[in-house]
């Protein structure tokens, strides 16, 4: 499986690391390039410094045969816009986005993503089936 | 008109004011207080302080019953996210977001989203200016 991940901070270095372990293709898009420099100490020549939603940086990724693109950075509108290009112009299969605002994980579906996951969402359900 | 403005920037305060001069009904959100003080002390719409990218600040401004809305922050892809929200969540009749990436402005003038791109535009007036005798 080809999988892209947009954004490398901790969430996309750790997504990054245990993709790779799982044996999958990856590459890392980070747009800090002393970030980027960091990154690719610790898990190789899988990581490529640019913009994820700058259109000229993405066709250099070999995203058209993405099998799945995970935008991961931490701003909700930068991971919405990445992986509306991803879909509806390298016609990725599958996108997963990473919100912050819970409210999003409704609104990024409306919008055209696969999958919005909330890390906020998911902290109150754990907290919820314990209380329950 | 009930018209929401996400941006209260140079754009988004002349426009504010210039519609509320005319008689429309504004809004106008920004998530820096300072900034409303482009819209001088006599305004007549409303100033809230907020982020608009964010369900519940465009409620409060009323989105769920404005004819239009325009997006006017300095991010290309905030303008976006707001501006769809407002056309596909909100189902605002009239949606005017820009986008000063020319590449994002074509993306997204395809998917039918309601975009104007101050580059393109500025270029081919100082293009004009420029080769007008």
């Amino acid at each position: 499986m080809y999988a892209i991940v947009i954004g490398g901070g901790k969430v996309g270095y750790y997504l990054a690391r245990d993709l790779l372990e799982r044996g999958d293709e990856v590459l890392l898009l980070e747009k800090d390039a002393v970030r980027a420099e960091w990154l690719s100490s610790q898990l190789g020549s899988v990581v490529l410094t640019g913009d994820g939603d700058e259109m000229s940086f993405l066709s250099t990724t070999g995203m058209d045969r993405a099998d799945v693109v995970l935008a991961v950075t931490g701003d909700d509108e930068d991971n919405l816009v990445a992986l509306q290009l991803a879909k509806k112009r390298f016609n990725v299969k599958r996108t997963i986005a990473r919100v912050n605002n819970p409210a999003n994980v409704r609104i990024f579906k409306i919008l055209g993503v696969d999958q919005a996951i909330s890390a906020t969402e998911l902290l109150l359900g754990a907290m919820e089936e314990e209380i329950g | 008109m009930k018209v929401v403005i996400v941006g209260c920037g140079r754009v988004g305060a002349r426009l504010a004011l210039q519609l509320t001069d005319e008689g429309h009904q504004v809004t106008v959100i920004d998530q820096s207080s300072s900034s409303f003080s482009r819209l001088g002390e006599n305004f007549a719409g409303t100033a809230l302080l907020g982020n608009g990218i964010d369900e519940d600040v465009l409620k409060r401004a009323g989105i769920e019953d404005a004819d239009a809305f325009c997006a006017l922050t300095n991010g290309d892809n905030r303008n976006i996210m707001s501006a769809e929200m407002a056309q596909h969540v909100f189902n605002v009749p009239k949606v005017v977001c820009r986008i000063y990436d020319p590449i994002r402005y074509e993306v997204y003038k395809e998917l039918g989203l309601g975009v104007i791109c101050p580059t393109i535009m500025g270029t081919d007036s100082v293009h004009e200016t420029l080769l007008k005798d």
